[in-house]
């Protein structure tokens, strides 16, 4: 049985690992996001293992919605925030389609994103068409791994 | 032949379009979960009911999918809401069901990677839901 509760986007406030910096007014992608986070973290031990390393600020925007949201990842905390604030070390902007198949990408050897299977092939199309960007990826790699690592929901 | 929307004989042609797609069979393989659609009523829409949608959905096939009251589809496993003319906006693909999620149009309960990664089956959903002719009753 799953847990139901775990993406219950009403009334989510603040869990003692992912806060909402707009409390009640944060928005349902920011909720979304989050929530998708916690549920990963909550139930994968090695997503736990990267939760607890990563330091950065990551921008997420969907570019069909127009709606963006900066995550400050803190050594086992998160802070969601509506919007793109400022400093951020990794932006990705991208619509709300690839966003999604960002989070099916599977990992593979040695904890790194596949992309060459079908979805991960599909990912690269689309950044090579320029439906995906990744601002910062110079000198962020590692980060941006991880981040990877944290959105997937691939088994 | 149009089928008044949420009606019983909406949701036998939903089910049969469901049934009848290859893509959502081989998209939903692994889904196990009941699925519950609440319609928000709007009475100046002339829907001043609501209705649920309960849909029995196993490993890429619809065995069930009945009409029934709000209550009853927010017992499901997921549960998606929204108000009619949401719904209406999904049915004639003048809204994409993914991105109304993500603009909280429409509201999502339920296991949130399960649903992530069962993206592409709901897309194909909604693509069958769009192929069934509908009567809506602010329409007409």
């Amino acid at each position: 049985m799953h847990d139901a509760g775990a993406g219950d986007l009403a009334g989510r406030g603040v869990s003692s690992q992912v806060e909402y910096a707009d409390g009640e007014d944060a928005s349902a992608f920011a909720q979304m996001l989050g929530g998708l986070i916690e549920a990963n973290v909550v139930s994968r031990s090695e997503k736990l293992r990267d939760f607890n390393r990563l330091n950065a600020r990551v921008g997420v925007f969907v570019t069909d919605i127009g709606e963006g949201v900066t995550l400050e990842f803190d050594r086992g905390h998160l802070v969601v925030r509506n919007g793109l604030e400022g400093r951020r070390d990794v932006t990705i902007r991208a619509d709300s389609d690839t966003v999604m198949q960002l989070s099916n990408v599977r990992i593979g050897f040695a904890g790194m994103p596949n992309y060459l299977d079908a979805n991960g092939r599909r990912v690269m199309g689309r950044m090579l068409k320029g439906q995906l960007k990744i601002e910062g990826l110079v000198g962020n790699l590692t980060t941006l791994n991880q981040v990877t690592r944290l959105f997937s929901v691939a088994e | 032949m149009t089928v008044a929307a949420f009606s019983p004989e909406w949701a036998q042609a939903f089910k049969d379009e469901i049934n009848r797609s290859a893509a959502y069979r081989d998209a939903a393989k692994g889904w196990k979960w009941s699925v519950g659609l609440v319609v928000e009523p709007e009475p100046d829409r002339n829907f001043p009911e609501g209705a649920g949608v309960i849909m029995d959905l196993q490993e890429g096939e619809a065995r069930d999918i009945r009409v029934g009251s709000p209550a009853e589809a927010q017992a499901c496993d997921f549960v998606i809401t929204g108000t009619y003319t949401r719904w209406k906006e999904v049915a004639t693909k003048q809204l994409d069901a993914t991105r109304g999620m993500l603009q909280g149009k429409l509201k999502l309960k339920g296991d949130l990677p399960t649903v992530v990664r069962f993206t592409k089956a709901s897309q194909e959903m909604t693509e069958c839901t769009t192929r069934v002719p509908v009567t809506w009753p602010d329409e007409g």
